[in-house]
């Protein structure tokens, strides 16, 4: 892999890890499509993926910097305690409930899930169900917006209408980190399911998508930070994989940034229609093996 | 829902899943890892951190004294 390579991948892969677009399916996708040699499965690509989610989950822990502090306070002090007082120890307790299921089934299913589904066929077609997906937490939204008279609220008025993060119920956030497994088959989106669970369990946009990048950060780093003794293997061209590494962390926090603004009345049709869009697109390319 | 026989039942979970921890980071547990050599430290922070969750949930379980 070249410098240039490197900074595309890097800039790939933070981008699309926290928009609902799916990482793995475009990492998977792309090269493909473009026809590069490397393989993804390939031993020597694992340590460029472990510095590229190091690097997301370094974005998402500088992003959320002053509310991880709170987070870790809150939990030390609810589990000493025995007791829930404040908001941020009720976060705390949600994301250790979230995040269990999640680990649980990323250490004994996620090699065997994405070494069974690693072609870019597999992806493309992954893809659109994402699309699809996206879609479908939106309509049972709309739903749900309908059943609470705010169908023709202003969307600001209508977000209001939903709850905090902090507010949601212990077997939801369990749910939502369940949701996250789905993210194993390349082409579901990690943070699309659980944006998606975190609407479905009652939660403004921007809430799910704040609830959903606080889940997200000691998955990514557990995950990356277990690998790291990878990146001393011989063959590993370090200067390159940092560079696409700070890419990606820039990446990631400027889409973070990005999407919290976005969702405050934003919604996820428009990503689902662009994973169905792409997710056909790249079904006709490999198709016509162009 | 508080009762002390449900702390101590999360109590001894937890205790558990520590031995758990440390015979996967040993090398010496070989169940349900992609390889069947070596320490598996992924397993390991996993056992760890549910061990943790069951005390944390053994607290919350246990009648406070008021």
């Amino acid at each position: 892999m070249n410098l240039w390579q490197a900074l595309f991948i890097g800039l790939l892969q933070g981008t699309t890890e926290l928009f609902p677009v799916s990482s793995l399916g475009h990492a998977v996708l792309i090269p493909s499509l473009l026809h590069w040699s490397f393989k993804q499965s390939d031993p020597s690509f694992l340590p460029f993926l472990v510095l590229l989610h190091l690097g997301t989950a370094t974005a998402l822990l500088v992003l959320y910097r002053e509310q991880w502090v709170a987070i870790i306070r809150g939990f030390f002090a609810a589990a000493i305690r025995g007791q829930i007082r404040t908001d941020d120890e009720r976060l705390a307790m949600l994301l250790l409930v979230g995040t269990i299921p999640a680990a649980i089934l990323g250490v004994f299913l996620e090699t065997r899930i994405k070494s069974l589904f690693a072609s870019p066929f597999e992806a493309a077609v992954f893809l659109v169900a994402n699309g699809v997906l996206m879609l479908a937490f939106e309509v049972l939204r709309r739903r749900a917006e309908r059943r609470a008279a705010l169908d023709s609220a202003p969307r600001a008025e209508q977000e209001e209408g939903f709850g905090q993060a902090e507010r949601i119920s212990f077997r939801a956030a369990a749910l939502v980190g369940a949701c996250q497994a789905l993210a194993f088959l390349p082409g579901i989106s990690r943070s699309g399911v659980t944006i998606g669970g975190g609407l479905l369990a009652g939660l403004r946009h921007e809430e799910a998508a704040r609830f959903s990048f606080l889940l997200a950060t000691p998955v990514i780093l557990g995950a990356g930070l277990v690998e790291v003794p990878q990146l001393f293997s011989s063959g590993v061209p370090i200067g390159e994989y940092l560079a696409g590494t700070v890419l990606a962390g820039i990446a990631a926090y400027a889409s973070a940034r990005f999407l919290l603004r976005y969702f405050r009345s934003g919604r996820l049709d428009p990503y689902g229609w662009y994973c169905i869009a792409a997710g056909l697109v790249s079904l006709a390319l490999l198709r016509l093996n162009l | 829902m508080k009762s002390n026989s449900l702390a101590a039942g999360f109590g001894v979970l937890g205790i558990v899943f520590l031995i758990v921890a440390a015979l996967y980071a040993l090398g010496v547990l070989q169940i349900l890892t992609s390889t069947k050599t070596g320490p598996h430290y992924q397993h390991a922070i996993l056992f760890g951190v549910l061990a943790v969750a069951s005390f944390v949930a053994a607290n919350f379980a246990r009648v406070k004294a008021v």
